[in-house]
């Protein structure tokens, strides 16, 4: 073993951004100093489902004395959303409101208070509509449509059968089916959204501070809504208090903060409420999926048939690429041969739903390990040998087309069985406790970017600073994950220095190259190799300074980090001297990129069946131990171990943090957290009824970290915090079924549904 | 109603013209300008406001300030000395108890309290101290770990053992 | 920062100070945590224009309890309630009760009058103004109907969570007041005024889940007491979604005393269930038995008829009724045989 490199690449790397956050030094949106003069908005929300406007009356409100503004639909008349075939929502609605909650109207006055007295002077008078909150009564025949352009409330249907599925159930030795509900899930990061929208007038210029994940995404659409040009717009992205998918694309809270910015021709600040926060809503859909396996006696998965209706609802968001994902996902994991999927998003007059952490995949995944967990018992089989018998063989391409080049996924079997005792331990257990397993995995980054034309996928600036500094310019969005923290790790890697040596500059698109924001897991995968490729350049830099310097040729220099030499005898040149010489030239700057290859973008074959196309899949298996008390129905998660390949750990310290942070998450699903509606009205829209677990509702976490070492991967290294969530909830109802003999394939297990199902048995037997 | 609201924050005495209704949590972030202090939820949920007022842990979103005449309040700001990080912030930040960092100042203050009465908790005793705090990055397991970490840096340093405020 | 609405605080320094505080703000609110008050005046459920801070009146700190008796004063925290080591050696459900409060923060704020007038709760309640103005309120606001049971003619079914109250009740606990007519001390029983139920329709006598507390116009809590029965033991168990933070799904207090085999007293309180904490009636008739078959079918019968949860929490009301039954089973027998050994 080699020591620890002062970058800590492979070792226990605390963030670097760490005592700021723990000080309380590190400040978020709502934190911003806030001058006199700046100020405070306030929205009015529709209180109706489904409904068309006649009049929003806001004549009271803006002679209250105090305020300086307010808005409505009228005042703008474009549509944003991330994708661009799916612009659907106004900041502030017009003609329609579509679900309770969707912003009518708006108030930037002085001070809170006025904003509020405000808000409640504004009336509105609409004529009712019928409105739909589930998608089957959205998609029932007679229904109005929402959107004039979706007839039939079909944001997105898609189908493809690869490989003859019906001759594969022909082949198998038992084929089952089975039905899986998901309620609705919400990512409920600590921050509530906020913005801070400066207009300078005099300039004609927007500064834009919000809490976002994807800052450029925020550039792009505040540029396309306000018809501004780019230039005349600065995002920045102070810290930001999580995201987990809440916001991968602009939201209503930015926009509508820039539009009162720019009509008070001052500063306003947004600050939405925990209730607001939940409204706004982008959390993981209501999922209803039939799957049906074919299965031979050896284990090997012949086919797989598999529905999903998706409630999306009112607005698209990434609606489409959800129900493309769950559909693509189920390739990657396993050697499939032959798969049917017919997947329908529907809109609902609901708060619309995004890409929650593991998007797509976790309500799929949970279906496809559960019921295959079922087959595997009722073959006698092993669920691990199941698994087994249907790896992919690296590098491959799946039947659809993905790519993978490293497998880790045997490891994470073998580490999870051997530290959870699974072969000693399963089916010995005492009544009432039980293990669990599954397997899950993700991208690590979506190769293609969900904006047309922005490629590279990733570009990254290194300045080397006449101070002797190295500055890394990312545009990558730190939302706590540690990006900015791996940024810094891999370009001082490269270059042989230690941490404080660099520091990385990013949340400001004034200093910063676009990129495209941490979605997808892209960033360690994408930025990481942008990082890489620039501080590489770098290093070519310093090596030929050091070169010209010691009067030798660039091949005898040996970079040694803080020290260049040619040969183990010559004294040789500190960084600072070499550094000096390398910018006798004047500043250096290098611009490191990344481009994902056209092999990994998925292929054409079949429609909408290679969405998924990735440079990386991640891959993660896990054990799960609860007890259940069968008189109360309260399950107790014990333990959890965790195996999870993630190509090469960069650093140990944050890949556990992420690893368990998804595990966790999963379980929150699992156990307590589901959004509720009384017609469309959002019930649990407080931290009190949506159920986070708390620090006693928590197992232990056990993280085996697998390296397989992808041959694209910045240091062999892929996604760490994804790839995780979904084998969670699986194994969390295989576990339950082991310990006392009932399968759920309704989440989630709260005790009511658990007693409910144990108490329906007992009668079945009386 | 307008007062004047004498105060000890974090070692220093204060005195700020407030309004009655004023909660402690907005009186910190905007009338002082500390804005370690959260806003998490929208009222007793969250545990991120947590705040000690003479040494015990309180939700400044449900506390009115003008009832803390007198008192003392220690923040997040207020838990290191000299501009280096204390025992508790050093080990959330070497464990990663904190990831988007939002909860941090909660659990930082609440693992204050606890450190202070009890200099080497176990585990169910750092989950009973810290059960009114939620983290959504986390899943607890490092900030369990950050704990015990400052358990033992602190029995480095100074060792101290006071009563608990607040029991008998 | 989310601005509260406008009210003035007035700081009691004594019961007196109190009264006078009272009779001159009729719609004023006492506060001492703020852990239930704050909440609803955050989501403008009530808007006081004085709140009363009692949280350091001396008489309302008063915390005794020890072989014979406990005392509680109302603005004693729980915290301080489940740290006594009277009450957790000789009345073991108030300590247990208080310590599984919320979460430890809440209990270092949250105090005994607040928890033991704690305001009802329902989904359709608690939440935020806009929330409720989008469906009209409901009758424990200013609306027409109980969304929990549109049908319920002027029957509000919001639900008493409070966990001291039958961790009291099953010490046969008595409660002080005081008022403009002076002080009063009655069963803690008769605090609770929230009898209604489904099938009956509503009437003044018998209060809901809007009209709860027993109390008259202007009078508090002051104190809580309970004498000790010798032999008499007691615990506290609840069922929550999450083991920390939330209110109960269902929480059971059990007291009992034995005699050799056979129960010589047994008394079961249920909160999380009805409009008000429910003591057990007809505990009596199993004294003298054992804790056999015939006594738990009776006992399941006497909480069958007299627990009654409505849809009021996102947990469906049967299951918080079923849980209710199998934790006082549980506690029962946990205490019958302890009883035995002690």
């Amino acid at each position: 073993m080699n020591a620890p490199l002062e970058s800590g690449i492979g070792g226990y790397v605390p963030m670097v951004d760490g005592p700021e956050k723990v000080s309380g030094r590190a400040r978020y949106t709502a934190d911003l100093a806030v001058r006199p003069g700046t100020l405070v908005a306030r929205l009015y929300r529709s209180p109706y489902a489904h409904a068309e406007i006649l009049e929003v009356d806001v004549s009271q409100a803006t002679r209250l004395p105090g305020v300086r503004a307010v808005i409505t639909g009228a005042d703008c008349d474009r549509t944003f959303g991330v994708l661009p075939i799916a612009r659907s929502e106004h900041p502030l609605a017009r003609g329609k409101v579509r679900y309770r909650g969707e912003p009518v109207a708006a108030v930037a006055a002085v001070d809170d208070a006025t904003a509020k007295a405000a808000i409640a002077l504004i009336r509105m008078k609409v004529r009712e509509l019928p409105a739909y909150f589930s998608a089957a009564e959205a998609l029932a025949p007679d229904a109005l449509p929402i959107h004039e352009r979706k007839r039939g409330n079909i944001e997105r249907e898609v189908r493809f059968e690869i490989g003859d599925v019906a001759q594969a159930f022909a082949e198998a030795d038992l084929v089952q089916e089975g039905t899986y509900h998901c309620p609705e899930v919400c990512q409920n990061q600590m921050e509530m959204h906020a913005a801070l929208v400066d207009y300078d007038a005099e300039a004609d210029r927007l500064t834009v501070h919000a809490t976002t994940q994807t800052p450029h995404y925020i550039h792009l659409m505040m540029a396309h809504v306000l018809e501004l040009p780019m230039s005349k717009i600065r995002v920045i992205k102070p810290h930001v208090g999580g995201g987990f998918g809440a916001r991968t694309e602009t939201l209503n809270v930015e926009l509508i903060a820039a539009l009162l910015a720019r009509k008070t021709r001052g500063r306003v600040r947004l600050v939405v409420t925990r209730e607001e926060t939940f409204l706004t809503h982008r959390g993981r859909p209501e999922s209803h999926i039939r799957v049906k396996i074919g299965l031979r006696r050896d284990g090997r998965i012949t086919g797989v048939e598999c529905d999903c209706i998706q409630r999306g609802g009112a607005h698209s968001g990434y609606g489409i690429v959800t129900i493309l994902y769950a559909g693509s996902l189920l390739y990657g994991l396993y050697d499939l041969k032959h798969v049917n999927y017919h997947g329908v998003r529907a809109l609902t007059n609901t708060p619309p739903c995004g890409a929650f952490r593991g998007h797509g995949t976790v309500n799929v995944r949970f279906a496809f390990e559960s019921l295959l967990d079922r087959m595997a018992e009722q073959l006698g089989l092993d669920p691990l040998s199941v698994r087994r018998a249907n790896l992919l063989v690296p590098p491959t391409f799946t039947d659809n087309d993905l790519m993978v080049n490293s497998y880790g996924l045997p490891e994470c079997i073998d580490w999870v069985e051997r530290r959870s005792g699974w072969r000693e331990r399963r089916g010995r257990l005492p009544r009432g406790q039980g293990l669990g397993f599954a397997c899950s995995h993700y991208v690590s980054g979506a190769s293609k970017a969900v904006n047309p034309g922005s490629e590279p996928n990733a570009t990254v600036k290194v300045r080397l600073d006449h101070d002797g500094s190295v500055a890394v310019l990312s545009g990558a969005a730190e939302i706590g994950q540690g990006s900015t923290t791996v940024i810094a790790q891999t370009v001082a890697e490269v270059l042989g220095l230690g941490l404080d040596r660099v520091h990385v500059i990013s949340g400001d698109s004034d200093l910063v190259p676009t990129d495209n924001g941490s979605y997808s897991s892209r960033v360690t995968f994408q930025v990481g190799n942008a990082a890489l490729d620039a501080a590489r350049q770098l290093k070519t830099i310093l090596l030929n300074a050091a070169a010209r310097r010691l009067e030798t040729r660039v091949e005898n220099v040996e970079c040694l980090g803080e020290h260049y030499r040619a040969g183990a005898q010559d004294t040789g040149l500190s960084f600072d001297e070499v550094a000096a010489e390398a910018l006798r030239g004047g500043t250096i700057v290098v611009t490191g990129t990344y481009t994902t290859i056209p092999e990994s973008h998925g292929g054409k074959k079949y429609l909408g069946a290679a969405i998924g196309g990735t440079m990386a899949f991640s891959y993660s298996a896990q054990v799960v131990q609860v007890s259940v008390d069968e008189d109360t129905g309260v399950v107790n998660v014990e333990k959890v171990w965790v195996a999870h390949d993630c190509g090469k750990a960069l650093n140990r310290l944050t890949v556990e943090g992420q690893v368990q942070g998804s595990v966790w998450m999963g379980m929150g699903q699992a156990m307590s957290e589901e959004m509720g509606y009384h017609e469309g009205l959002m019930v649990a829209a407080n931290m009190l009824d949506y159920r986070v677990p708390t620090i006693f509702d928590s197992p232990d976490i056990e993280v085996g970290i697998v390296e397989s070492n992808d041959p694209h991967g910045p240091f062999g290294a892929k996604e760490a915090g994804e790839g995780s969530l979904a084998a969670l909830l699986p194994a969390l109802a295989n576990a339950v079924h082991d310990a006392i003999g009932i399968r759920f394939d309704a989440l989630p297990m709260t005790p009511d549904r658990i007693l409910a199902a144990i108490e329906k048995r007992r009668r079945g037997h009386a | 109603m307008t007062r004047v609201l004498e105060i000890e924050l974090n070692g220093e005495r204060r005195a700020d013209p407030i309004e009655d209704n004023l909660l402690l949590l907005d009186y910190l972030r905007e009338t002082v300008g500390l804005t370690g202090t959260k806003t998490g939820c929208d009222g007793g949920e969250c545990g991120a406001c947590t705040v000690l007022v003479d040494g015990v842990p309180r939700l400044s979103c449900l506390t009115l300030a003008c009832s803390l005449v007198h008192r003392r309040v220690e923040t997040v700001e207020g838990a290191g000395a000299d501009g280096m990080l204390s025992a508790v912030q050093r080990g959330f930040h070497e464990k990663l108890g904190a990831q988007c960092g939002y909860c941090t100042p909660g659990f930082v203050v609440a693992a204050t309290a606890l450190l202070r009465w009890n200099a080497d908790p176990t585990d169910d005793e750092i989950r009973a101290a810290l059960g009114s705090n939620i983290c959504r990055c986390t899943g607890y397991v490092k900030i369990i770990e950050a704990v015990r970490h400052a358990a033992a840096l602190q029995s480095k340093g100074v060792r101290a053992r006071v009563a608990r405020p607040g029991s008998c | 920062m989310d601005v509260l609405p406008n009210f003035s605080v007035t700081h009691a320094a004594s019961i007196d100070d109190i009264v006078r505080a009272r009779a001159a703000a009729p719609d004023s609110r006492l506060i001492a945590g703020g852990t239930d008050l704050m909440v609803n005046i955050r989501r403008g459920i009530v808007a006081p224009s004085v709140l009363i801070d009692v949280s350091q009146v001396a008489e309302l700190r008063t915390i005794r309890a020890d072989a014979d008796a406990i005392e509680l004063g109302a603005a004693v925290t729980l915290a301080e309630v489940a740290a006594h080591p009277g009450v957790q050696q000789h009345f073991a459900s108030v300590a247990e009760a208080a310590g599984s409060i919320a979460g430890p923060t809440h209990r270092n704020m949250g105090t005994v009058g607040g928890n033991l007038c704690l305001d009802t709760r329902c989904i359709f309640y608690n939440q935020s103004e806009w929330w409720r103005g989008a469906i009209n309120h409901c009758l424990k606001t200013t609306g027409a109907i109980c969304h929990v049971a549109p049908k319920s003619r002027g029957v509000c079914f919001a639900t008493f969570s409070g966990d001291l109250a039958p961790a009291l009740l099953v010490h046969g606990a008595e409660v002080e007041v005081g008022g403009p007519a002076g002080r009063r001390i009655f069963p803690l029983e008769r605090l609770y005024i929230g009898h209604a139920r489904q099938d009956r329709p509503f009437s003044e006598t018998l209060g809901d889940g809007k009209s709860y507390l027993g109390l008259r116009p202007r009078e508090f809590v002051i104190a809580v007491r309970a004498g000790r029965t010798p032999g008499l033991i007691s615990g506290y168990d609840k069922i929550r979604i999450r083991r920390s933070i939330e209110y109960p799904v269902a929480g059971v207090a059990v007291a009992l005393r034995r005699d050799g085999p056979a129960f010589a007293d047994l008394r079961i309180a249920f909160t999380g269930t009805n409009p008000r904490p429910v003591l057990l009636a007809g505990t009596e008739t199993l004294r003298g038995r054992s804790f056999d078959e015939e006594s738990r079918d009776r006992l399941e019968a006497l909480v069958r008829d007299q627990v009654m949860s409505m849809k009021t929490t996102f947990t469906p009301g049967h299951y918080r009724r079923r849980v209710a039954s199998v934790l006082a089973r549980r506690s029962v027998a946990r205490l019958f045989e302890r009883g035995e050994s002690d």
